[in-house]
């Protein structure tokens, strides 16, 4: 009982090297349960932070039974869902509101469940006070249909403004938005993390909105996970399987930010520690048990509706495209 | 002797939240919701012969009939370990009678290079266990190593020779079927009680 080695470091070569030596092979099982019917699973790979039970599920896929576990490099956001529907990636963490617009559109995409709430921070600068106060002013986004775009667009919507009508959207695919605001060239912008993390750090701007903190939006889950439709009719166990492996990682973001936060570090899906530790100690990854993901998708789909980017019901798109049953599921068979 | 102050300090801080927690009743909405929801049954739960802190030969299918909960630590664990062990020590003391008769606990180490009976009859011995009904167990490396992935844990040796690994504790029922798991060691210990109770009440 004297000594205990375990820094941060160690840990995570530790865990490096065990995926790496195979230690983790396809036999691995929960109880005698049914292996996965396949041994491959793809997912996506993006700039942000939040989506960290993702990267750090790696290991925990192992352990289900998935001997190849691959990260794909995608699009934030849209371009998430349609690689999701393409079937370039099995499964993917998203922002709710990304997924309902391709659903609509009729895309093989299956939002399986609720992961995270409370990603995103509306910066504006000393005009802005409310979102409300968007009106006439400029916005900036990487990319209309991007998930800042039409997070904001539904922001909009719910405080009564026209998101086409009455904000100057500002898109520039070179400069990222934060480096436009942070330049005094625009009013606001939706930040995910690591970019509030960031700006608050360099004291550029204030919050409008802090997702984590403010209702409605800290009411509903921000990221959930989605799959390709088609891989989930073919493999209903290894999409349980998928499922419980980040739910695992989601508790792991919740109970040990430093580790993973180190841990994304050092697999290279971020390069910034303090960042993405202070994101992780922000971000509600313990209620995934919370909130019901239908409600997430029918105010998301409200809200979109109400802007014209869908023309689906918020009904429409639940019986099109939301299964629980695995959520369901693990949430009776996973506490704590 | 830092080390000692150390551990007593965090399950002193284990102790304290999970402690109120026990002396809570439960609410007619918990009650309910432990009557009402029987647990799933997830799958058969892997089975294990290994050695406890006595030395005796300790297997699964011999504890067919009482419930148990099996769990992963390793007695050099100084920071999450000492947390899960010290709170299965208070649920421990709150099953009463059922404890050890109808109610187990299965402790099996991660460290089984390093955990000898010895060592694990030291550590039972720190966190107050009835060794009646709680079982320390070790084993072979590879057979140990096998069994923790197959319960869903990870486990690996760090190249300084310490152990970094996952929490995951498990309850099993009376025939051997895995019905639940709880993740990390903050959990509710008396939802984790109302747990292991409503098992005894299945036929």
């Amino acid at each position: 009982m004297t000594q205990m080695a375990q820094s941060r470091r160690r840990f995570l070569a530790a865990l490096t090297a065990a995926g790496g030596a195979g230690l983790f092979g396809a036999t691995s099982s929960i109880g005698q349960e049914a292996p996965p019917e396949t041994a491959t699973v793809r997912l996506s790979k993006i700039a942000g932070t939040c989506i960290a039970p993702q990267y750090l599920a790696e290991e925990f896929l192992r352990l289900e039974g998935f001997a190849d576990v691959q990260y794909v490099m995608s699009d934030a956001g849209i371009g998430q869902s349609r690689a999701l529907a393409r079937g370039e990636v099995d499964f993917s963490l998203n922002f709710a509101a990304p997924l309902v617009i391709p659903i609509d559109a009729g895309e093989a995409i299956s939002i399986i469940a609720g992961v995270h709430s409370g990603c995103f921070e509306l910066f504006g600068n000393e005009r802005i006070r409310s979102i409300a106060d968007l009106k006439g002013s400029t916005v900036g986004v990487q990319g209309l249909g991007g998930s800042p775009h039409v997070f904001l667009a539904a922001m909009a919507a719910n405080v009564g403004l026209d998101p086409v009508k009455d904000i100057n959207w500002v898109t520039s695919p070179s400069v990222a938005p934060k480096e436009l605001f942070a330049q005094g060239k625009i009013d606001a912008f939706l930040g995910f993390p690591p970019e509030p993390q960031e700006l608050r750090a360099r004291k550029i701007g204030r919050v409008i909105v802090n997702s984590s903190i403010d209702r409605p939006w800290s009411r509903y889950f921000c990221c959930m996970l989605a799959g390709n439709k088609d891989f989930i009719r073919k493999h209903p166990v290894a999409t349980k399987r998928v499922l419980r492996a980040i739910l695992r990682a989601t508790n792991l973001c919740a109970s040990e930010p430093t580790r993973v936060a180190q841990r994304m570090v050092d697999g290279g899906f971020t390069p910034q520690y303090d960042y993405a530790l202070q994101a992780l100690k922000e971000i509600s990854y313990a209620k995934w048990r919370e909130f019901d993901p239908e409600d997430t998708i029918r105010f998301y789909a409200l809200r979109l509706r109400e802007v014209g980017m869908i023309k689906s019901s918020p009904n429409k798109i639940i019986a099109d495209a939301a299964d629980w049953r695995f959520f369901n599921e693990l949430k009776r068979e996973l506490k704590g | 002797m830092r080390m000692a102050l150390i551990i007593a300090l965090v399950m002193l801080a284990s102790i304290l939240p999970a402690s109120v927690m026990l002396m809570q009743p439960p609410s007619d909405t918990q009650r309910a919701t432990s009557e009402e929801q029987p647990l799933p049954k997830i799958a058969p739960a892997p089975g294990f012969r290994l050695t406890s802190q006595d030395g005796a030969q300790i297997s699964l299918a011999n504890l067919r009939g009482k419930v148990v909960a099996v769990t992963f630590i390793f007695t050099r664990c100084s920071d999450t370990c000492p947390v899960l062990t010290s709170m299965m020590s208070l649920v421990q003391d709150r099953l009463g009678p059922d404890f050890g008769s109808k109610i187990v606990f299965a402790s099996i180490t991660v460290d089984p290079e390093h955990d000898t009976p010895e060592m694990l009859k030291l550590y039972a011995q720190m966190y107050g266990a009835d060794v009646a009904g709680w079982s320390f167990l070790t084993g072979p490396p590879p057979i140990v190593q096998d069994l923790t992935r197959r319960y869903g844990v990870f486990a690996s040796q760090t190249a300084n020779g310490g152990i970094d690994h996952s929490f995951l504790t498990s309850i099993v029922d009376r025939r051997g079927i895995l019905r639940v798991q709880y993740l990390g060691v903050r959990f509710d210990p008396e939802e984790f009680r109302r747990d292991l109770l409503s098992l005894l009440r299945e036929r």
